[in-house]
């Protein structure tokens, strides 16, 4: 038996789908690589420069010292860092919650939670901003983080995994005599490990790319994360394009190395947002 | 807490009125470990939802108080052309970016579903459009859609005219589409692949000895189990596509002519540049109606065709 290979291969089409594929797929972030390194008035020169000659070493420190890209940097980080732990923590505990206890309202407050799934922030961003600002949290940390410390995605996630764990475990722990509390952080946590790989890397991409509501609640320059500053330095430096591509391209870093070193967690986070109830 | 901390023998004591039965103190346990989630919920998710609702019937400058108007604001949007070429904006875009991605990234899943060479090479390519972000793609895309720019210089390989892709109000939509696919496939597809990787390869191979072809498997077996990822896939789908906001914002704040202005966006500009937050509340319940029908629509669809 020959598992898979069944489904027979035409090599011929094959692989040439399969340059173009990867043609189209690296074409843009092959092309902000190569234009960042690429002197500003050749950008456009015909025939297009495939490979930046003369290489031009200075549109990264340039645009760097042209805003206060250091700071966006750090505050994305941090956002996307406290999100994420706090995601990690919360939907945990949620999840263990809504798989392993039985108690009264259990069910509706699970379809409660796993109902704002499907309620974007765009549809709410009014609303909410009108409570953060209630809170005193506009140009914020507070404000940036606080409102996204949880989802529902990620208690759905956690509470699915956790079923798959035998009560037997939760149980033999409790006759020992260990806390609850014990229980949940020293064998419930372990063994969610794949899970909460998972979601801290889906969580942390979906915080590092978050647009729409920074641009809402930040006024202030020193608040400002990294996908606002480099919209800003678009629209104020809009023809300075090897600074643009130098900026993007460190934007895209972290998510790349994210990428590559975590990959399974990374494409296992997207799997199970295809998970079905 | 304390209180009921251990069920021994010695539990004959003075506390016994107040001791929690183990049943009733694993409750409240589970009550408190969910109180955050639920806390949070509440404030960011559901308050502001109910909110909308009623900021949608004022008229609210964030300056002076909100003053009751009842339905004025969605009986001016149904008659503002604005809102309408904004509904139709969005519907194009959800429509022409979804139907494609739907095709593309199940034809890619299909694809990497088989013995590949360097297929880790060529499953990262074509992941690249999920790793980056969405306001780089917005930046770079920019770029690439310029005049004298890269797709351009790509149509004139096949002896296109350049097309003026963001300068115009003809073109300006499509280019946007073009990134909303290019971005959305490889995502779908690595939801479908999983789908395609649960389905038992006895199931191929019986149908091979029964003498069905590729496109007889693909049609009868493939299709109807991948169904629940597909509704799936179509849900999601939408509602992201619903929710596109960086990409038109920054590549052309809407324009030329409001042709790329999707209905996020309009809403954030008429609550944060023209601060008319109950006009813009009002677009949002359109909105998320719009989702709701959409998602109840998908799901009654395919079920009706389980019946079958």
């Amino acid at each position: 038996m020959k598992p898979r290979s069944l489904r027979r291969r035409h090599p011929l089409v094959t692989y040439p789908l399969l340059f173009l594929i990867s043609f189209i797929g690296l074409l843009p972030f092959y092309w902000m690589l190569s234009c960042s390194f690429k002197m500003n008035e050749k950008m456009f020169l015909m025939p297009l420069q495939w490979f930046p000659n003369p290489i031009n070493w200075s549109a990264y420190g340039d645009a760097w010292k042209a805003q206060n890209f250091t700071r966006y940097f750090l505050n994305t980080a941090f956002v996307a860092i406290a999100i994420t732990l706090g995601n990690l923590l919360l939907a945990s505990l949620a999840g263990y919650s809504l798989s392993k206890f039985r108690y009264f309202g259990r069910g509706v407050l699970f379809l409660l939670i796993l109902s704002t799934m499907m309620l974007p922030l765009e549809v709410t961003m009014v609303p909410l901003f009108l409570i953060v600002k209630k809170f005193g949290w506009p140009n914020t940390y507070e404000g940036l983080i606080v409102p996204f410390l949880v989802e529902g995605f990620g208690v759905f996630l956690m509470r699915q995994y956790l079923q798959s764990i035998p009560n037997e475990l939760i149980e033999a722990a409790r006759i020992d005599g260990a806390s609850e509390l014990r229980i949940f952080a020293q064998i419930v946590m372990p063994l969610c490990k794949p899970a909460l790989a998972a979601l801290g890397v889906f969580t942390f991409r979906e915080a590092w790319d978050m647009y729409i509501w920074p641009l809402i609640i930040v006024t202030k320059d020193s608040l400002r994360t990294l996908p606002l500053g480099i919209s800003l330095f678009m629209s104020s430096f809009g023809t300075a394009w090897d600074q643009l591509m130098a900026v993007a391209a460190i934007g895209t870093l972290p998510m790349v190395l994210l990428f590559f070193f975590l990959q399974r967690s990374f494409i296992q986070g997207i799997t199970v947002t295809g998970l079905k109830e | 807490m304390r209180l009921g901390a251990s069920v021994s023998t010695k539990s004959r004591s003075l506390w016994k009125p107040f001791r929690l039965n183990i049943a009733a103190k694993q409750a409240l346990f589970a009550y408190v470990i969910l109180l955050p989630t639920l806390a949070i919920i509440f404030i960011f998710r559901f308050l502001p939802m109910l909110q909308a609702f009623y900021i949608s019937l004022t008229e609210y400058d964030l300056i002076r108080p909100p003053r009751f108007i009842w339905f004025a604001n969605f009986i001016d949007l149904v008659q503002d052309p604005l809102f309408l070429n904004s509904a139709r904006v969005s519907i194009t875009y959800v429509v022409f970016s979804c139907a494609p991605v739907w095709v593309l990234s199940l034809a890619l899943a299909m694809l990497f579903d088989r013995e590949i060479r360097a297929k880790n090479f060529f499953r990262s390519a074509a992941f690249m459009p999920v790793v980056m972000p969405a306001v780089v793609n917005a930046v770079v895309w920019t770029f690439m859609y310029h005049q004298d720019g890269v797709v351009n210089t790509i149509l004139g390989w096949f002896g296109l005219d350049p097309i003026p892709w963001l300068r115009s109000s003809r073109w300006a939509l499509w280019a946007v589409i073009v990134i909303g696919i290019w971005r959305a496939t490889p995502y779908y597809m690595i939801i479908f692949l999983a789908g395609l990787q649960a389905i038992p390869q006895k199931y191929y191979e019986a149908a091979q000895i029964d003498g069905a072809n590729r496109w007889g498997q693909f049609r009868h077996i493939t299709l109807p189990l991948l169904k629940p990822t597909m509704l799936l896939v179509m849900v999601i789908s939408v509602i992201v596509a619903m929710k596109v906001f960086a990409v038109p914002l920054i590549m052309t704040g809407g324009g030329p002519a409001d042709s790329t202005r999707v209905l996020p966006l309009f809403i954030y500009q008429t609550a944060f540049e023209f601060f008319k937050m109950g006009r813009a509340a009002a677009m949002s319940v359109f909105l998320f109606a719009a989702v709701m029908i959409f998602t109840v629509f998908q799901i009654r669809l395919f079920s009706r065709g389980e019946d079958r």
